[in-house]
């Protein structure tokens, strides 16, 4: 799910940028160093949206660095267990699909996927149901419920299932408008 | 990690930085990336050298996932749940009538008995309906309202 929240950031800046824009400068960096990281509290750090605050700045015993405590707003992307989240198919393989939401990457297992659905090898990998009226392959429109997130340095990965009520395919892409 | 495992958006245990904090939907966000991406084009010669992988997927994301396209029915939308619950805002604000107020002059011509007609008939309609402000009938109107949102967008 998408949030608008404010996070606090200690940007270390060396003393060649002081002047006239400092704060031009203050700010661009934060942008560098935080748009697009991800954190496990968090999730990912979209884009930075505006900057409520920037505090004074500390200078650092020994080095000429200053730090200043800066407050901003954000638009992130965190992801919960037990939400339902649409996504788009990017794999398909026997032990199930990945689907990418936004910046997250999901997997569901062919454990979590209804039992009537069955893998199909070929150039084109596919679940389908036994009638082929549900196929999921590649670029496939998907509704899942996250059941598992995990936090790596750089990014999350979570675990979904299309096994309860409502899950499952929105829109095939090889279906006929 | 171990506060992972009570974390469960189902029953909406989740961070108090979050709940607290405002729930973008996918449209909202989808103007908030275009309008950025507008700007680094107009700054940088190269926007794309400039966005980051995580900005990339997530405007490509929203634009396909986005319900509303227009602006105007994006923001009909965020504002809906003030407008449903007005009334009850209003109720809550309105000042109780009394004989010896300054303002009973205005209401000279109202009979008392009648004032307190009133009154209780709204404090009734407001304890009847706080309590099923969820129920089937009001569901069905706010998902009503909202598609006729879509349609019109």
């Amino acid at each position: 799910m998408f949030f608008h929240i404010v996070l606090e950031r200690n940007m270390q800046l060396h003393p060649r940028h002081f002047g006239r824009d400092l704060r031009d400068k203050l700010v661009s960096k934060l942008m560098k160093d935080v748009e697009g990281t991800c954190s496990g509290r968090h999730g990912f750090i979209v884009a930075i949206t505006g900057i409520e605050n920037v505090g004074k700045g500390l200078i650092r015993d020994g080095t000429g660095f200053v730090t200043f405590p800066v407050k901003y707003q954000c638009v992130v992307f965190r992801p919960f267990k037990g939400e339902i989240v649409e996504a788009v198919v990017t794999m398909v393989n026997k032990m199930g699909f990945f689907a990418e939401a936004g910046p997250v990457q999901i997997f569901v297992s062919n454990h979590l996927i209804p039992d009537d659905m069955e893998f199909q090898s070929g150039d084109v990998p596919n679940y389908t149901t036994s009638d082929g009226s549900v196929k999921i392959q590649k670029e496939s429109e998907v509704r899942l419920k996250i059941i598992g997130t995990r936090v790596d340095a750089t990014e999350i990965f979570c675990i979904g299932t299309i096994k309860d009520d409502f899950l499952g395919v929105i829109s095939d892409p090889g279906a006929n408008p | 990690m171990s506060g992972e495992e009570e974390e469960n958006a189902a029953e909406l245990k989740i961070p108090d930085e979050f709940l607290k904090a405002k729930c973008l939907m996918n449209c909202e966000v989808a103007l908030i990336l275009e309008h950025k991406y507008e700007q680094l084009q107009q700054m940088a010669d190269d926007p794309m050298n400039q966005m980051s992988q995580v900005f990339e997927k997530s405007l490509q994301y929203v634009k396909r996932f986005s319900r509303y396209q227009n602006p105007d029915a994006v923001r009909q939308v965020r504002e809906y749940p003030s407008v449903i619950y007005a009334p009850y805002d209003a109720l809550r604000t309105w000042e109780p009538l009394s004989r010896n107020s300054g303002r009973s002059d205005s209401y000279g011509s109202i009979h008392q008995d009648q004032i307190i007609d009133v009154i209780s008939a709204i404090v009734s309609f407001a304890l009847q309906t706080r309590g099923r402000a969820h129920d089937d009938e009001a569901i069905e109107k706010m998902l009503n309202d909202l598609s006729l949102i879509k349609k019109f967008e």
